[in-house]
């Protein structure tokens, strides 16, 4: 199998293909281009409105004001009424067209990105954390949204309302235009300087912040070790010692920030004292009409926010690009394990499964298991066992082809796995994995997990061959109780039980039940072993057990070391002449566990808790 | 499959009885300014400045038309420009000033305000932990206190600051025409109403628009958190569609922010145009008649902008005050929470210890009406090892929480040599005792400094010995940073047993009188498991302990068994004189028995 470069890198690799990247972000409103284009023309209609009020004013005081004409006035503010009726129906069809297109890109946006996640296969998952992952999946798509959805038509829009201003400005009076126009350079300039310093401040007091939250976090969660040591004070003093360094990074951005935005405020005043200057003493010697110095203050007013915002701009490009290099690289990702084109259904069978020669490790340099033969007859129990890091897990993860083999092949009713349709084939596998996890809904959607029409009846049995109807039953709202992070906490043994259920549901032809009885005590662990006699009639079933009870429940015993077979057989077989199984044996480890294994935490239903969340 | 996101609130909650708390809460707020109040006048002061700075302009400007230009004064003309210049650069000066202090001021307060939330947060109680959400806890010290950066650094100042924009600029209007001052005036309750209908009804899209956020981005962490039972189960398309419902409804309410912003700034615009005609229209009859003059006009103009603005800024800082308020509430309802657990007023130093425990006839419930502790005694001596036997629910977990005292009890009452735990000082108690909890929970920093958390100050040397003794010293030599090893994400990169032990230095190493222990559950591999029975002789020797106990190594080797069903004593002995009784340990044993000889 080729291996693909997984890990996500940093953003910093993204500057070196920064061309190819922003064209290929802003090709990600291809589908709305029509709607960003009509956008852009309305937003110039718009414009061309704005602009033309302050000349009308001007108008007003030159053709109405000075000759004292009544009627020229009475048509001059007509027509500036009637220039903003229109402004306002262009106005607001343009931000509903462009604001609806920004909320649809942010919906395609999301589905893309997500959709996409939701399709890689399990190396991806191993390699990149959650947290990582949903960073880009918020953080950088916010990025991408805003750039997409509103900073290209403000560009637009900015770039020409300061291109049409300066050319009326220049139009009416080239000499006074150039005067007043000085603040444009530096303006800019500023504005650049700005955005440029003060970004990689506001990104390191994010970063500080983080920091605060993973001790908030630490100290939430450690909290029984920090008071049982009595070390609240110790917790106190880290914890400041984190928020100083926010503070002083936030304090440092004020500083940059009353050091620019106050020049950036009062920068205009220099181009009103040079127009009272050079305009009002081209308005005495009547190179300037007044109505003209009028529209002229009326005009330089008008570019100033654009010229700030442009300065921005190109820090909100770097950044843009940067994202969008993290999400393609999200994108770009394939998923490592897809149907061939020609897949095909799973042969009826009763469960067959062969490895042919099987290597495979994770890192292929480093293979976990070994040139695995292995034939499991149809219906026959199977159990795995082995010292931890030996490969049992990877072994049983490579029937429902979680991940391909790096050599050999995997055959399940005969059939290479590479060439079965993923739906049927991991459709006829029931797997219990060692760590349980249980989504936020209720017991009941939980179990009916892997086929959603399941009926109450069909749950219920289900939950009671996997012995967890008892415990269900006595909760506050039985099969309705909500659990997973927003609900119940449930005990790991409990967490199991429902796990199993889930898997007898499916009525898998193939049960991977890996370790599934770690956290249950001896006795629970004894009625589910007389519950999985009974669901293992008719099915294959690998076991990954450390407890020789459970491994008593199994025809044959596959003895893994080091990721190779080194023992196959019955217990009675492997008693006499294999080592680590007698070692196993003998040694009793898991038995080891006595009673009570079942973890005794407090049980806090939904909506007892005090205080407000 | 129906998720269990309930709506993550958000909704900006208004009326009279908000507002009036709000109000308490801010003045609260006010009291962390206190001890920057000369930071903060000067900020104000400035303010001051920075506003006649800026209201001066359209002033000058009328000066200019009116007695510069249209009289053809050039001399005049200069000195308005080289005034208007000054004033530009007295404003940048007094701008910097206001900036500078203010956002100094706010984020002072705000850190004040989150290292108090967390120091007092670590002092409550256990309990207070418990019945709390993690996520909800970490929100508090996190985004409710975000949720106040603008009230903070900005909310103060720019709410005097618009009204007093308001106040001088409604002022220069009327002393410059009072008659066109009262005409311009008209659009004013009209932006006004407007204004405030669309901030509360953005304020409420965008509150719904969060938390439909929220529910998106919840899913999907869920979604990966279990994508490998998701695409075992084959349910990628059902997540999918699901995701694709919530985003459909996030965008629904995303777009009716569109809708009402869409209307409202091309109101406004609208609205200041309508100004601008009445200005021209009105101020141009009145010029016709020669009882205006031009300059007068434009500076109406600009002062139009500076009346206009404040009302739609007011109307943000009304918003900004009510999201403000919220985390407000929440921050303080935590620091209103008084730890439960404090030492008694006459509270004493618990002497060094011996180490003999009682529990006489105790009652404990997390609710005090459903008891999980009832009528519990146990009498311990000196150095001997108890292991708490027993089922879930049976209430091994809360006998060593009221050991350690996170609980008081209800009834009863525990003494160690004879002290009621009541009645010494928590420092006292806990600096006697060490508590491994069920997972080695390990904070981010190094192997050292994990070892070290509870004697902070102890040397490598220490440090070290107390490694060699439960046998960790072998795998940390073996890391490339050895004990200054950075453990990250809780040590996730370590394994169970790796992080067992480091829990059992690290409670060697305070040399406890008495140990509490809650034997871990989870499955490690033959030698590991060797490792840990080995340091667990070294940490149960010499002295009291109590350990929630699952090895059969460790039950048989304590000195009592106590096993227990709901919350009280069983039955209790050696490992001989239970097996020889013939009750439930005797069944448990049985069971455990049968298990091993299938």
């Amino acid at each position: 199998m080729a291996h693909d470069p997984l890990e996500l890198t940093s953003g910093t690799e993204a500057r070196k293909a920064f061309w190819p990247t922003l064209r290929r972000g802003v090709g990600l409103v291809r589908d709305h281009r029509l709607v960003l284009g009509i956008s852009i023309v309305l937003a110039i209609a718009g414009q061309i409105f704005t602009i033309a009020i302050p000349w009308a004013t001007g108008r007003v005081v030159d053709e109405a004001m000075k000759p004292k004409d009544t009627d020229q006035l009475r048509y001059l503010i007509i027509l500036i009424l009637g220039l903003a009726i229109g402004r306002f129906f262009i106005m607001y069809l343009r931000r509903i067209i462009s604001g609806t297109m920004a909320v649809n890109i942010e919906r395609d946006l999301r589905n893309l990105v997500y959709h996409h996640l939701l399709s890689l296969s399990f190396p991806f998952f191993d390699r990149n954390q959650t947290g990582q992952i949903m960073n880009r999946a918020t953080v950088d798509l916010t990025t991408l949204r805003l750039y997409l959805g509103y900073g290209i038509l403000f560009f637009t829009q900015h770039t020409i309302s300061i291109v049409a201003v300066m050319a009326v400005l220049f139009w009416m009076n080239a000499l006074v235009a150039l005067l007043v126009l000085v603040i444009v350079p530096p303006l800019i300039i500023l504005a650049v300087v700005y955005a440029r310093r003060s970004q990689p401040i506001v990104t390191e007091a994010q970063q500080a912040l983080g920091q605060v939250t993973t001790q908030a976090e630490e100290s939430v969660v450690g909290i029984r070790v920090i008071k049982a040591f009595g070390q609240e004070q110790q917790e106190v003093e880290r914890f400041r010692e984190r928020a100083d360094s926010v503070f002083a990074y936030n304090v440092e951005a004020t500083r940059l920030r009353a050091k620019y935005i106050p020049v950036m405020d009062f920068l205009p005043t220099i181009s009103l004292a040079l127009l009272i200057a050079i305009g009002g003493y081209a308005v005495i010697n009547d190179r300037m009409s007044l109505g003209d110095f009028v529209t002229y203050s009326l005009l330089v007013g008008l570019i100033v926010m654009p010229l700030r915002m442009i300065g921005g701009w190109i820090g909100d490009t770097q950044r843009f690009v940067v994202s969008s290099q993290r999400v393609f690289q999200i994108l770009d990702m394939r998923p490592s394990i897809e149907d061939l084109p020609d897949a095909q259904p799973l042969p009826a069978g009763g469960g067959e499964i062969r490895f042919e020669g099987v290597t495979f490790g994770y890192r292929p340099e480093r293979p976990i298991i070994r040139d695995i033969e292995l034939t499991i007859e149809p219906g026959s129990t199977v159990a795995i066992i082995g010292r931890t890091g030996s490969g049992k897990t990877t072994l049983t993860q490579l029937v429902p082809r979680f991940y391909d083999a790096s050599a050999g092949r995997v055959l399940v009713e005969g059939v290479d796995v590479r060439q079965l349709r993923l739906d049927e084939l991991r459709g006829a596998i029931g797997t219990v994995a060692e760590d349980t996890y249980l989504f936020s809904a209720s017991i009941h959607d939980n179990i009916a997990f892997g086929r959603p029409d399941a009926t109450d009846a069909e749950v219920r049995l289900a939950a009671e061959r996997a012995q967890a109807a008892g415990f269900i039953e006595e909760l506050p709202d039985g099969y309705g109780t909500m659990v997973g992070e927003r609900g119940l906490t449930l005990s790991g043994g409990q967490r199991q039980r429902i796990a199993i259920a889930r898997a007898l549901l499916l009525d898998p032809r193939i049960l991977i039940l890996d370790d599934a009885t770690a956290s249950v005590d001896a006795s629970t662990e004894s009625r589910i072993r007389d519950a999985l006699v009974e669901v293992m009639q008719g099915r294959t079933t690998l076991i990954i057990a450390h407890r020789l009870s459970t491994i008593a429940l199994a025809d044959r015993i596959v003895v893994l070391d080091e990721g190779r077979i080194v023992a196959d057989g019955s217990h009675d077989e492997l008693i006499g002449t294999n080592d680590v199984y007698r070692e196993i044996h003998d040694h009793g480890l898991v038995d080891r566990r006595f009673v009570n294994a079942d973890g005794d935490h407090v049980i806090i239903p939904v909506g007892h808790e005090e205080g407000v969340t | 499959m129906s998720r269990g996101w309930g709506p993550a609130g958000g909704e900006v909650a208004s009326g009279k009885g908000m507002r009036k708390q709000g109000l308490q809460r801010i003045r609260r707020l006010g009291r962390y300014a206190g001890p920057y109040r000369a930071r903060l006048i000067l900020a104000i002061v400035a303010m001051f400045g920075v506003l006649g700075c800026t209201l001066a302009l359209p002033l000058l400007m009328k000066t200019a038309i009116d007695s510069a230009i249209l009289p053809g004064d050039t001399r005049l003309l200069v000195l308005i420009a080289a005034v208007v210049i000054a004033i530009g650069i007295v404003g940048i000066a007094l701008a910097r000033v206001e900036t500078y202090f203010t956002g100094w001021v706010g984020e002072r307060i705000l850190n004040d305000l989150r290292t108090d939330l967390f120091q007092h947060m670590q002092g409550l109680s256990m309990g207070y932990f418990e019945r709390q959400r993690t996520g909800v806890l970490i929100s508090r010290l996190t985004n409710d206190v975000e949720a106040l950066q603008q009230l903070v650094t900005d909310g103060l100042t720019s709410t005097v600051r618009n009204i007093l924009t308001l106040v001088v600029a409604g002022g220069i209007l009327l002393v410059l025409d009072f008659r066109l001052a009262l005409a311009t005036i008209i659009v004013f309750p009209l932006m006004a109403v407007l204004t405030f209908v669309f901030r509360g009804q953005s304020a409420k899209a965008y509150g719904q628009m969060r938390s439909r956020l929220a529910l998106v981005t919840a899913a999907l962490q869920e979604d990966l958190n279990g994508i490998r039972v998701i695409q075992a189960y084959r349910r990628e398309s059902g997540s999918r569609a699901q995701i694709a419902v919530l985003n459909e409804s996030y965008r629904e309410a995303n777009r009716t922010t569109v809708t009402s912003s869409g209307w409202y700034f091309p109101t406004v615009e609208f609205l200041a145009a309508v100004a601008t005609c009445i200005v021209f229209g009105y101020g141009g009859y009145l010029y016709v008649d020669g009882t205006i003059e031009i300059g007068v006009l434009v500076a109406f103009i600009g002062y139009l902008a500076s009346f206009f603005d404040p009302v739609q800024q007011l109307s943000q800082v009304y918003n900004t005050f009510l999201a403000g308020s919220a985390a407000l509430d929440k921050i303080f309802d935590v620091m209103d929470d008084e730890p439960t657990l404090v030492d008694a007023p006459d509270a004493q130093a618990l002497p060094h210890l011996i180490g003999a425990v009682r529990f006489e006839d105790v009652r404990f419930g997390y609710n005090p009406e459903r008891p999980v502790i009832d009528g519990l005694s146990i009498d311990v001596a000196a150095g001997q090892t108890v292991a708490l036997v027993g089922h879930t629910g049976a209430g091994k977990s809360t006998i060593i929480k009221l050991l350690a005292r996170f609980y008081d009890p209800q009834a009863g009452r525990i003494t160690i040599d004879g002290h009621d735990l009541r009645s010494v000082t928590l420092a006292s108690l806990r600096a006697q005792i060490a508590m491994v909890p069920q997972e080695g929970f390990l904070f981010n920093g190094t192997i050292h400094e994990n070892i070290a958390f509870g004697r902070p100050t102890a040397t490598r040397a220490e440090v070290e010995a107390a490694a060699r003794e439960v046998g960790a010293d072998r795998f940390i030599e073996e890391l490339p940073g050895g004990y200054d090893e950075e453990v990250r994400e809780r040590g996730g990169r370590l394994s169970i047993g790796q992080r067992q032990l480091i829990a059992f230095a690290r409670a060697l190493l305070v040399d406890p009188r008495l140990l509490i222990l809650d034997e871990a559950t989870s499955s490690v591999d033959i030698q590991t498991e060797a490792h840990i029975e080995e340091a667990l002789q070294r940490l149960l020797a010499d002295r009291t302990a109590f350990v929630v106990a699952h090895r059969l190594s460790t039950i048989r080797n304590a000195d009592l068994i106590v096993v227990l069903e709901h919350g009280a004593v069983l039955e209790s002995g050696s490992h001989e004189e239970l097996l020889a009784r013939g009750g439930r340990y005797r069944a448990l044993y049985g069971d455990w028995a049968e298990a091993i000889s299938r």
